[in-house]
């Protein structure tokens, strides 16, 4: 299957997550509200789009750490000449890894997607508990913390690009996931701010 | 069947129960249909890239030693070239001891050497100027230690880089006088060794076989129509 066709199984939830989270997605759940009551208010909408994009994060998170092991036998998975080369940013190995643990990127990226959606899960499940907003927060301190992690990756694509002789070099999954946190961030952060205010417990849209 | 209330229950524990197995199903899927292999200087490991200008004989151009892999390569096949990368210094003593050996192990296992019925072996030179006193390099100083020009005015080991013991090396050396390639690779003495299937896993590393010499890893390692 062309990479690019299947990395659309984690772009498309990543979206339709990333637009339940922002205030206008109510008109993309208007048919479902009689069968799914919970996305009939914005709480509810907003718990199922982080989940979806965290769920989409984790996948496209193992996605890349899979690639990465492939790579690593020797093998390819989307290489190209264009600048949308995952193979080329994923098998470099002097980028590939976290500076630190040596750890590879993919495999950061599926620890920090399942925390995030434990923490999303567990609180879409009991919303009214007292750790709730606790919880909400943490999640809103990690995303963040994301920015820093997505802004070195970018910064090793243009490295990996200017010593090929390219402006950039692109891992289209790995940007994926970069999506994935900033849709999530925005999640927490409309869920944290929902949380401390009336409209946490309002059943209308 | 009585059910009772469970008031210390938490969703907690449920939610956290999910994640984390959803978490170990991807572990188990990457682990049951890769094999992945640690870059590394390690034997068994996928060598790290080695990059920088080399000298052939006439110019200094761009190396990268990927180019020499081939991913399609199985054990036993003759069709593909093993890699020896040699870090040295040119001012190391026993580097320019050594010398005479990388020369005569080039020329019997590089493909010219007709008694030589295995496959063909490259010989590569990183050479780094170690952060020691008197081992001041150069590149004028390498190609005078690899093409071994006599008055050169050039030093290796308190020595005319031309008398050093040995003849003149036909193989690349590539320019490492930064310490990049060294600091990549871990190295942590020289002359060290490396030999390399042509898949670019390292089979041999003297440092991990302080009694043997590299001429005999290549004669059992790489393969030979008539072993």
């Amino acid at each position: 299957m062309d990479p690019n066709f299947q990395l659309m199984f984690y772009l498309i939830p990543t979206i339709v997550g990333f637009l339940l989270i922002l205030p206008f997605g109510r008109s993309l759940v208007d048919p479902f509200t009689e069968k799914f009551p919970s996305l009939g208010n914005e709480r509810g909408r907003v718990f199922f789009g982080l989940i979806l994009t965290c769920l989409a994060g984790v996948a496209v998170s193992f996605q890349t750490l899979w690639i990465s092991s492939k790579i690593s036998e020797g093998g390819n998975f989307c290489a190209s000449n264009s600048i949308l080369s995952c193979d080329d940013v994923i098998g470099n190995s002097n980028y590939n890894t976290d500076p630190i643990f040596g750890i590879p990127w993919g495999g950061i990226g599926a620890v920090v997607f399942c925390i995030l959606l434990y923490l999303v899960y567990s609180s879409s499940k009991e919303p009214n508990a007292n750790w709730v907003f606790s919880y909400l927060k943490l999640g809103t301190y990690i995303t963040f913390a994301g920015f820093f992690v997505i802004a070195l990756l970018i910064y090793y694509e243009i490295q990996m690009g200017i010593e090929i002789g390219k402006p950039i070099i692109i891992c289209q999954y790995c940007t994926t996931a970069h999506f994935a946190n900033i849709a999530a961030f925005i999640g927490f952060l409309r869920l944290m701010r929902m949380n401390d205010s009336i409209w946490w417990n309002k059943t209308s849209k | 069947m009585k059910y009772t209330y469970d008031d210390e229950a938490d969703v907690r524990t449920t939610a956290l129960i999910r994640v984390m197995a959803l978490f170990f199903v991807g572990i188990m899927i990457i682990a049951a249909t890769t094999s992945p292999i640690s870059t590394g200087t390690k034997e068994g490991e996928r060598a790290p890239s080695l990059e920088g200008k080399f000298y052939n004989g006439s110019a200094w151009t761009d190396f990268n030693l990927e180019s020499y892999w081939d991913s399609e390569w199985e054990e036993g096949d003759m069709n593909g070239q093993w890699v020896v990368v040699e870090f040295m210094d040119t001012d190391c003593p026993y580097c320019v001891a050594s010398a005479e050996d990388m020369g005569v192990n080039a020329n019997d296992f590089g493909g010219s050497n007709p008694q030589w019925d295995g496959a063909i072996v490259n010989f590569i030179a990183s050479v780094a100027e170690l952060n020691i006193d008197g081992h001041d390099s150069s590149r004028a100083e390498m190609v005078a230690f690899r093409n071994k020009i006599a008055d050169s005015g050039e030093t290796c080991a308190k020595s005319d880089c031309g008398s050093r013991p040995g003849a003149a090396h036909n193989f690349p050396y590539i320019d490492d006088l930064d310490l990049e390639n060294m600091k990549k690779w871990k190295v942590s003495g020289t002359p060290s060794y490396y030999l390399i299937q042509p898949d670019g896993i390292i089979a041999w590393s003297s440092a991990e076989h302080r009694d043997e010499e590299l001429r005999d890893a290549i004669i059992v390692l790489v393969p030979r129509e008539s072993a």
